[in-house]
């Protein structure tokens, strides 16, 4: 059977084309497995939103909104591509192609072009196949690996960044510096490293307590770099040492009450 | 409902002012969480804590009493506070049988200003132990008077 | 024309010596600016688990010293700094500073934290030594003083975050550094060490194998704030390690890099680590120490070690360890060592660099600024008879710069550049310090108690989970309150204005406020409801922070509850609140000092110096004490010449009076308000009155039985053959020295400290004089610490030969008619060697003062199990007693070289002035207090406390206690131990604690 990719759209509530139906949620002609969510303005989508969208097991992640100037918000919109590149370095962590999820601005004076954008992505997604979430069990690796990312994209050091990354890379920072691009992008790499290991951890160890060299062969790190992750992550209340046998330390989530 | 449902053990804490209680605050700064059903009463010293004020605690509807001091032998502000404390405890626990309350409903620990971990390790020991144990005696022997 | 003298003094370095100094300074009566160039107090011991050989937590004792400074009205503590320029001379200097910006408006942060947990950025935790990490804004360890958060311009990425969380307004981007300029009468200087660079010493591997770590960070390893919760873990793998070896001396003693003194106090602080480590470690642990002497010299510290050995199973091993190579499938280390000429190797888990201490970074710039002189090793260069005094008039200096040294003697040198300090500026005395003036008290004995209650929201520290309205609304409905309110912070300056002003409005005459803990903020909000007129102790607090919204952040309705459950009881315990009167006693500005040795002597000089008037009594017909038996010293200077100037300035000096031949007999009285009676030496008494008292009784040499001393008159002891090289009558082929005559034995386990150097001084001597001498010395280990080791190493390449014994294989010394022989083991030979030495000289152990024990009842004051006298603590508190106002210093505390017996006089000179400088003494207000109806006289609470302070009076006709406030710390052992309940506990009260205890578990009617 030939494979259909199942994408999810999610439209801004003033762009919507007219290639949609009038009542906004409903699908591009001619590409029925493409199903749309109305949003006020896209540049308010939560990334947490488009992990959880392909942990419920969508084959991509389409997002449509008005070209910068035409913005309903002024300029609402412009933090979604800041928000997409974030996302372009989450799925993959979770073992995804990052061309899963796709920005699209609309204006209606580009309709037919629009419509070949959408065209050629949903295309892309059929050629990457099936997401390999579809129809993965709960506690399954993979599963584990998106729900870290989402943990991530909902952690408050991201958080914080990403909603002042225009500020940082457009303007100057709070000193009056410009931070080069290619600065900011890497200090993203590193938070996004660190909090996806430790909330793999965090959700790792909720099933059962870990140790040190547990950890490391399931994740596939030296147990020198996990050690120091527990650190941090006991110094942000994540984790608690669960009990020790023989010399060997257990270390269990903290989960909150 | 059956006897632990629902209960919330109270648990009051005698904490020296020195070690123990800024060890508690330790666990404070260092958002160690524990649960909430631990009244803490300051102190200057261990030493001050005399075995009656534990038995009133029980008797005013305590179902554990925790006392908390600087770690033996030298810890402690006022020299040998933590012994005096000590040797109270240790003869109050005796005395406790006779009035049918479990020695375990006290406990004695030494607690240092840098073991905000421990401060809130030993509250959720103690919490686990006295809902295992159930309310305290004296507490049905009230309400059935 | 000379310039005006200043009554200030700069500190430079809030480690514990520069705080000790700072307290000590500011206590007597000067303004003291306390300089560090990191952002809070505290030092390398702020960084420490446990401190030898009491195994006391570092913190506990340390963090009350940093919250006296911190709040000290006379000390005012400039964090991120560093000297740029000096001008002036003693007495008046101007001092540049650069202060460097912190980013944050110091006096607008109050330390809530948000801003750390909100902080996007991390950067490595240098106080955890780089085991863990921090955010870009931060505090370096949650008990800082200041506790003023940073930014770490280096990694932040100026985002902003901050300065959007921060409910107080303290973040300030645009912040400069700036230029303070301060004048000050004299300098201090307490810059501590640098700790050596284990990367050094490469082939420990150390930076390249992970489990080979550095002692400082065993300390964070082994400490329970630290990155693995007090668990000893290898940094590799997160196991809990079976094996470790500590090796010592790295970057000490060692000529090839340039380190070839011994740093002093690793030997002590391995094996603390050793013993912590194990107590720390729930598996069994196996420790062995790789030492080459171990330098056990201190006061019980082979007490220390013995039971390091006995008691924790410690294996010591006496190598030089060659190198450490790792295993790289397992992370192991492999040791590797010669022992016995033997090439040994040895597996451990984990390996532990004791690293030696470094003098403290850039100081040749600071050096070069202040003009003080450096030695060759790049410490501060000081002289044997002028230990705190740098090469430049008006600076002195204490702790780890003049020398490496541990925390007591760092304390006690930092007590003591303070006496020099001071010295200097005696008659400026008062003028710059400020002292607060409070509006008369009202009396609210008449009144129904009407308390108010202030909520703190801590910014959103509280109030983001407790329901503050809800509090305070609660507080409203509980008997007793007149008023209640929520602040955003109760602790800043406006809501005391606020908090003043409601007491006047609502006749308020209890305060409460709800907020963080009674240990910062209490002495804050005691202030201010003085400033209202109301009595301090009418004021209580209670932690809905601490104990409420940090830790049930995610239970915000029973955190809440907890919060009306503390309030409550806070509020059922204001109740009751009595004001309590300050005591305010006397003081006879007078000194009296047992003892006329060389730290009488100097005692009695620094206290005449700071104007005091000194009574100094002296057994022996001549002042000097052991001083007179030494001729010349491993130093170059002649100890028989300072001795006469030392006497003469003593003699000469109109405040100091001086009682040969004379005792004290008997000493009454209390701290402020002693009387004595000095028996004098024509048997006539005399009486005098003084403020404190200073022992300084001395030590004598033992009198050796071993060794045929006493039968064969070419035995002689270190002392005797000293006195034969004085006076020329030294001729010998040659010399065989015996150590540890008379100590570390069953007997007396302890060192006796000066006899290595002795040793040492007297071989070199004999090498000086008579070149051809053949000199040996049988040693246990030779403990040349710190810079002695220098001669020691002079002493070894100028021939002296060192040979080693243990108990096991003690030298033997016999006679034949005409022959002295001596046969002892040569290790390195292995074979029995017999001589026939024209002396044996032992090295007699210094032994206590033989009325030690007389004068320790007179005074009430504790000795030690070897005869010395025992301070009230060994790390902080070395030169003060239990019993306020009795002070001790020099060989009366143990064994000491004068240096350090001069440092400790100055020292306890210093501790006294902060008494003798007060005409009067305001003390604590929470005292015991007895009902002389109730009193049964049974003395239990005379037994009981630990200050001497309750003593039994006659009243009509039976015995009752009397608390003498001015020793009475408060502690309340004594009210809880009396029989007949006739001791209450000022602000303590057992109606207090219960009516808190009543109303803490009062179930609510409502809930």
């Amino acid at each position: 059977m030939m494979f259909k990719p199942k994408i999810i759209g999610f439209v801004c509530n003033w762009s919507q084309p007219t290639t949609l139906n009038s009542a906004g949620t409903g699908r591009i002609w001619g590409y029925p497995r493409i199903r749309f969510v109305r949003v006020m303005c896209i540049g308010r989508i939560d990334p947490v939103a488009v992990l959880e969208t392909f942990a419920k097991g969508a084959d991509g992640v389409l997002l449509i909104g008005c070209h910068p100037p035409d913005c309903h918000y002024v300029e609402g919109n412009l933090q979604t591509e800041y928000t997409v590149e974030i996302l372009k370095k989450l799925i993959p962590l979770a073992g995804l192609e990052p061309e899963r999820v796709k920005l699209l601005w609309y204006s209606p004076s580009e309709k037919q072009s629009f419509g070949q954008h959408v065209k050629d992505f949903y295309e892309q997604v059929k050629n990457f196949g099936p997401s390999p979430l579809r129809n993965e069990q709960p506690q399954s690796k993979l599963m584990l690996n998106i729900l870290a990312t989402k943990n991530v994209a909902s952690d408050f050091r991201l958080r914080v960044l990403l909603g002042r990354e225009k500020e940082l890379t457009e303007g100057v920072n709070v000193y009056g510096e410009h931070i080069p691009k290619e600065e900011l992008d890497a200090t993203f790499d590193d938070i996004i490293r660190e909090e996806f290991v430790r909330h793999m951890f965090y959700l790792l160890t909720k099933t059962k307590p870990f140790s040190v060299k547990e950890l490391a062969e399931t994740v596939g790190m030296k147990p020198a770099a996990v050690l120091r992750q527990i650190v941090n992550m006991r110094r942000r209340n994540m984790i608690i040492l669960d009990h020790v046998e023989g010399t060997t330390p257990f270390y269990k989530a903290l989960e909150v009450k | 409902m059956s006897k632990n449902n629902g209960f919330k053990p109270k648990i009051i804490g005698f904490l020296c002012n020195w070690c123990s209680y800024a060890g508690a605050d330790l666990a404070g700064v260092s958002r160690i969480q524990y649960p909430p059903n631990i009244r803490i009463i300051r102190v200057m010293c261990s030493g001050r804590i005399d075995p009656a004020f534990i038995l009133e605690a029980f008797k005013d509807g305590a179902d554990g009493v925790l006392v908390a001091g600087c770690h033996l032998p030298s810890d402690c502000h006022y020299l040998t506070g933590n012994f005096k404390a000590s040797r109270r405890v240790a003869l109050l626990r005796k005395v406790l049988k006779e009035f049918g309350i479990e020695p375990e409903r006290v406990r004695l620990e030494w607690v240092s200003a840098s073991e905000g971990d421990r401060f809130a390790a030993i509250v959720r020991d103690m919490v686990e132990q006295i809902r295992k144990l159930g309310p305290s005696p004296l507490k049905n022997m009230e309400a059935k008077a | 024309m000379e310039k005006k003298k200043v009554g200030a003094v700069l500190v430079v370095g809030g480690g514990v010596a520069g705080v000790q100094a700072s307290l000590d300074l500011a206590d007597s009566g000067f303004k003291v600016y306390l300089i560090d160039q990191g952002p809070s107090i505290g030092g390398v011991m702020a960084q420490l688990d446990k401190t030898f050989p009491t195994n006391d937590c570092s913190m506990c004792i340390l963090s009350p010293k940093l919250v006296a400074t911190g709040r000290h009205p006379n000390i005012s503590i400039l964090t991120n700094a560093e000297i740029t320029g000096l001008s002036g001379e003693a007495g008046n200097f101007e001092v540049k500073l650069r202060k460097r910006s912190r980013y944050i408006i110091e006096e607008k942060c109050n330390g809530c934290g948000l801003c750390a947990q909100k902080c996007p950025i991390e950067a490595v935790d240098m106080y955890n030594e780089g085991l863990a990490q921090r955010s870009a804004i931060y505090v370096d360890y949650p008990q800082a003083v200041p506790l003023k958060y940073k930014i770490d311009r280096e990694k932040c990425i100026g985002c902003g975050t901050c300065y959007e969380i921060c409910k107080a307004k303290a973040i300030e981007y645009e912040q400069k550094d700036s230029e303070v300029t301060l004048n000050v009468g004299s300098i201090i200087l307490a810059p501590g060490f640098e700790a050596f660079d284990a990367k050094q010493k490469s082939e420990y591997g150390y930076g390249r194998y992970l489990n080979v770590v550095t002692s400082i960070e065993f300390e964070r390893i082994l400490s329970a704030s630290g990155p693995y919760g007090g668990l000893v873990l290898r940094p590799s793998d997160g196991e809990i390690p079976k094996k470790i070896a500590f090796i010592q001396c790295v970057g000490s003693r060692d000529f090839q890099l340039g380190n070839p003194y011994c740093s002093a106090a690793c030997c002590m602080y391995g094996m603390k680590e050793a013993v912590i480590a194990k107590e720390h470690t729930p598996s069994k642990l196996d420790a062995t120490i790789f030492y080459m002497d171990l330098r056990a010299y201190g006061k019980e510290f082979d007490d220390y070690c013995n039971r390091a050995k006995e008691e924790w199973g410690i294996r010591f091993v006496r190598s030089r360890v060659a190198g450490v190579t790792e295993d790289t499938l397992t992370g192991n280390l492999h040791v590797h060592y010669v022992e016995n000429e033997t090439p040994k190797t040895e597996e451990y888990d984990m390996v532990i660099l004791s690293i030696g201490m470094t003098p403290p970074k850039n100081i040749d710039k600071l050096a070069k600024i202040l003009d003080i002189e450096l030695n060759k090793y790049n410490f501060c260069e000081t002289k044997h008879f002028s230990p705190l005094e740098t090469s430049k008039q008006g600076i002195f200096v204490c702790g780890a710069f003049s020398a490496p040294k541990d925390i007591p003697e760092s304390v006690a040198q930092a007590s003591g550049a303070a006496a020099k300090a001071m010295s200097i500026i005696a008659p400026e005395r008062g003028k710059l310090v400020t002292v607060k003036e409070y509006p008369p008290e009202r009396d609210v004995s008449k009144e129904e108690p009407r308390i108010g209650v202030f909520v703190c929201h801590c910014g959103i520290n509280i109030g983001g989970v407790v329901n503050v309205p809800e509090v305070v609304e609660y507080a409203k409905s509980l008997p007793n309150v007149a008023y209640a309110e929520a602040n955003l912070y109760t602790c800043s300056q406006d809501t005391q204005k606020l908090i003043r002003e409601k007491i006047e409005q609502h006749k308020l005459n209890r305060v409460v406020v709800a907020s963080c803990t009674p240990r910062t903020h209490e002495p804050l909000f005691k202030e201010t409801v003085q400033e209202a007129g109301l009595n301090p102790y009418l004021f209580e607090m209670t932690n809905i922070r601490d104990q409420c919204s940090w830790v049930h952040m995610h239970e915000p309705k029973e955190a809440t509850e907890k919060a009306k459950d503390l309030v409550r009881s806070i509020v059922a315990k204001a109740t009751l609140l009595k004001p309590l009167q300050k005591p305010v006693i006397n003081v006879t500005q007078v000194g009296l000092i047992i003892g006329g040795g060389v730290s009488g002597m100097i005692a009695a000089l620094e206290l005449a110096k700071q104007g005091f008037e000194v009574h100094l009594v002296e057994r022996e017909k001549e002042l000097g004490g052991n001083l007179r038996k030494i001729h010349y010293l491993l130093e170059n200077e002649d100890p028989q010449e300072k001795l006469n100037n030392l006497v003469r300035a003593v003699e000469g000096n109109k405040r100091i009076h001086v009682y040969l031949g004379a005792e004290v007999a008997d000493v009454t009285g209390f701290v402020g308000n002693f009387k004595s009676k000095i028996a004098l030496h024509d048997g006539e008494e005399k009486e005098v009155e003084h403020g404190i008292v200073i022992v300084a009784t001395g030590a004598t040499e033992y009198k050796p039985t071993e060794y045929l001393y006493g039968k064969n008159p070419k035995v002689i002891t270190q002392h005797e053959l000293e006195e034969k090289i004085a006076n020329g009558r030294f001729k010998a082929k040659n010399v065989a020295m015996i150590q540890c005559v008379g100590a570390r034995n069953e007997e007396r386990p302890n060192c006796a400290r000066i006899c290595c150097g002795q040793a040492i001084k007297n071989a070199l001597k004999i090498k000086e004089i008579s070149p051809e001498t053949e000199v040996y010395v049988l040693y246990k280990d030779l403990r040349a610490y710190g810079f002695k080791e220098d001669y020691y190493r002079e002493a070894a390449t100028k021939g002296v030969l060192f040979i080693n014994y243990d108990d096991d294989r003690k030298p033997q010394v016999t006679s034949e008619p005409g022959k002295l022989k001596l046969l002892f083991w040569e290790p390195i030979l292995k074979e029995e060697i017999e001589l026939e030495p024209d002396f044996v000289v032992l090295s007699a152990a210094t032994i206590p003062n033989p009325d030690n024990k007389r004068v320790a009842e007179m005074l009430k004051v504790p000795l030690t199990k070897d005869g010395f006298f025992l301070e009230a603590h060994m790390k902080l508190r070395p030169l003060d007693f239990a019993t306020e106002g009795v002070f001790l210093c020099g060989m009366a505390h143990s064994p000491k070289y004068i240096d350090e017996s001069i440092s400790q006089a100055c020292g306890a000179a210093a501790r006294a002035t902060t008494i003798l400088s007060k005409s009067t003494l305001e003390m604590e207000g929470i005292v015991a207090n007895v009902d002389e109806d109730l009193c049964s006289g049974c003395r239990i609470c005379e037994y009981l406390c630990p200050y001497n302070a309750i003593e039994i009076k006659e009243k009509e006709g039976k015995p009752v206690a009397h608390v003498i406030e001015a020793l009475c710390k408060g502690c309340g052992a004594c009210g809880t131990a009396c029989p007949t309940k006739a001791i209450t506990m000022g602000h303590f009260t057992t109606e207090e604690i219960l009516a808190q205890v009543k109303a803490a578990l009062m179930e609510e009617a409502t809930a």
